[in-house]
């Protein structure tokens, strides 16, 4: 490390917190946009909105550290937040929420058994479950939105504690919970390295299966409480929501650092990741940027950040 | 292994590597005795049309697959292309706006290939979110081009007779597009089987390292795969919207994981080097097939993306015991 240049500790400061630089650039373009992105009320509501995605993108973190991926969640998200509504027509709303993440826990076993015990290629195959989950989605209700009728249920994410949203309340007790998981357990050190190195990771005596299956069902889980959030939050269940959250959450998931080689990243890098998709949504918002040059920047964004992460895996081979 | 009887293996062999074909003749057999509608003429001619935009698609991912890549933008260019191609008919004519439609998509084929070449994506993981990224971006310019709204033919004032040919047209008993299919199939299998180019891209896909080590240009197998693909994407864009008469810019959603899906089905293993272009055709009639006789047994629309999904899963599951 020591023979390098300044120029090489840059580039290997800009292709590690990539997000931290792009959320920082953007924060400093926004001073000079002369709109309100700074009141207090839209950076909360920014981070309100952004809750969900982080929720799923902390499950989702787990599988790419272990060197897996999952593109099933926006399924799993659509689907429990059906259920969790339909389900109230038939049993106290406690209940039905239980059943839909336990729902998510399921699909995740699933998957789990299919990529990890049976080692199939994670990719094609979780979004071949994604498109599985979508189909039910629709047939359960019949592509049309369906309303809540319980208030109770609306308020769990509309309703706020002392002016913090619960959505974002929830978040932080996901992003404490799932970062301690990963830094502090030894199942969160074990992920990194099965990720790491998988057969080197069987050899020192670690359940792979077991360590690694657990991971996609931690992230079917998260995905259903996101579901029922979501749910929650706009008091409809609806199965349009799922089409591009998977692979926005991933691709978010790799901005934020954590590489699909596996074995590198964490919890709060996915956090900032997530931010940046989140942020820029918000600042195009605000910029009164109009729909189609939106969905062209965040195209633009995801080639970008993903060409980085791969041109730095490819050095990384040729420093090998 | 053990030395088994030769009807044995044969039946071993069978189930193996043409569970599909035989999968095919199991549902249509069934459907043409629950629902007789299913062998009439009118219903036979209708599966040739549907299955034709699929059909392009899934050959030129074919290629990408057994590169051991895989391509998510095809939506984004079909949407591109359809848009694009319906709005120059007039203003340039049909010979140079038919041209344009293929030339935009090799372009973005090529465009895919340029960004994973230069980023130095090795693997399916790498290529899928790069090309998912890209679909964005074509999807978006095609919105843009297109300000949202839908083109019918209709409005266009010129003649269009090609487009019509192509899209309604008959030659003898068949479809003017199944013509193309064929003809555009026995390019594409001796591409595949008969040229060093070929071959070379199903040794890209079977071992990277041994085929750069043996010799072979990795670069080069990128850059033609991909632009195959976006190639023949432009050819089933411009077929899809001949079919339909109509071009939104939201056209083609649904076609990538349905052309995989072909081809997966087909038999082209998604792990890269094995397959054919001929196993693919297999895939998208088992594909189409399923489609029709799902829509003719009253199985809803949205019932039928779930199928898909779980049959996805499904093969994709299978093809990896085969090879365990």
């Amino acid at each position: 490390m020591n023979g390098k240049g300044i120029g090489a500790s840059l580039y290997s400061i800009v292709t590690r917190q990539k997000a931290f630089i792009f959320i920082l650039v953007m924060l400093v373009g926004m001073i000079f946009s002369r709109s309100n992105f700074y009141s207090a009320y839209n950076l909360l509501d920014m981070l309100n909105s952004t809750s969900i995605l982080l929720i799923l993108s902390f499950g989702v973190t787990l599988t790419i550290i272990a060197g897996g991926c999952d593109l099933s969640i926006g399924g799993i998200l659509v689907v429990s937040g059906i259920l969790s509504i339909k389900l109230q027509d038939f049993m106290p709303m406690g209940w039905a929420i239980l059943c839909a993440i336990v729902f998510g826990i399921a699909v995740g076993f699933v998957n789990g058994f299919l990529v990890v015990h049976q080692k199939t290629e994670p990719f094609i195959i979780t979004l071949g479950m994604g498109l599985l989950l979508t189909g039910v989605a629709q047939e359960l209700t019949n592509a049309h939105p369906v309303p809540a009728k319980n208030p109770a249920f609306m308020m769990i994410g509309n309703g706020d504690f002392h002016g913090v949203p619960n959505l974002v309340m929830i978040m932080a007790v996901c992003f404490a919970l799932s970062y301690w998981l990963m830094r502090y357990t030894q199942f969160g050190r074990n992920l990194y390295a099965i990720g790491g190195d998988y057969d080197v990771a069987r050899y020192s005596g670690i359940d792979v299966i077991r360590t690694k299956w657990l991971a996609f069902v931690i992230s079917g889980g998260a995905a259903a409480l996101a579901g029922v959030l979501l749910s929650s939050k706009l008091n409809t269940g609806s199965s349009i929501y799922g089409e591009l959250t998977a692979l926005v959450v991933n691709c978010g998931v790799v901005v934020g650092g954590t590489s699909f080689a596996g074995g590198i990243g964490g919890i709060p890098q996915s956090a900032l990741g997530l931010l940046v998709f989140g942020m820029l949504d918000n600042a195009m918002n605000m910029l009164n940027i109009t729909s189609y040059y939106q969905v062209m920047l965040k195209g633009a964004v995801i080639v970008g950040i993903i060409w980085m992460d791969c041109f730095a895996n490819k050095r990384r081979r040729e420093f090998v | 292994m053990k030395e088994s009887n030769p009807v044995l293996r044969a039946v071993q062999v069978l189930f193996r590597d043409y569970l599909v074909l035989l999968m095919i003749a199991v549902l249509v057999a069934v459907t043409a005795i629950i629902e007789p509608k299913f062998m009439s003429p009118l219903n036979l001619v209708n599966i040739m049309r549907q299955f034709g935009p699929l059909m392009m698609v899934s050959l030129g991912m074919t290629f990408v697959i057994i590169g051991g890549f895989i391509d998510l933008s095809v939506a984004g260019i079909i949407n591109l292309v359809a848009v694009v191609t319906i709005s120059l008919i007039q203003p340039i004519g049909q010979v140079p706006a038919l041209l344009t439609g293929l030339g935009i998509g090799a372009a973005c084929g090529l465009l895919n290939s340029a960004v994973i070449l230069s980023s130095g994506a090795l693997t399916q993981a790498e290529a899928l979110f790069l090309t998912f990224g890209m679909s964005t971006v074509f999807s978006a310019t095609a919105l843009l081009y297109s300000h949202g709204s839908t083109m019918h033919f209709w409005d266009i004032k010129t003649s269009k007779s090609i487009f019509e040919t192509i899209g309604a047209g008959t030659l003898g008993p068949v479809s003017v597009s199944f013509v193309i299919f064929l003809a555009v199939l026995f390019l594409l299998w001796v591409f595949q089987t008969k040229t060093t180019e070929g071959r070379a891209i199903s040794l890209t896909g079977g071992n990277k390292t041994a085929a750069r080590l043996s010799g072979i240009g990795i670069s080069r197998a990128i850059v033609v795969i991909y632009t195959i693909c976006g190639l023949m994407t432009g050819l089933g864009a411009i077929v899809l919207f001949s079919r339909i008469t109509t071009a939104a810019p939201v056209i083609g959603a649904g076609y990538e994981t349905n052309a995989i899906l072909s081809v997966v089905v087909g038999g082209t293993t998604l792990k890269g080097g094995k397959g054919s272009v001929l196993r693919t055709v297999m895939g998208v009639l088992l594909v189409v097939l399923m489609s029709n006789c799902l829509n003719l047994l009253g199985v809803s629309t949205y019932l039928q993306v779930a199928v898909k999904g779980a049959i996805l899963v499904l093969a994709i599951w299978l093809d990896n015991r085969k090879q365990v």
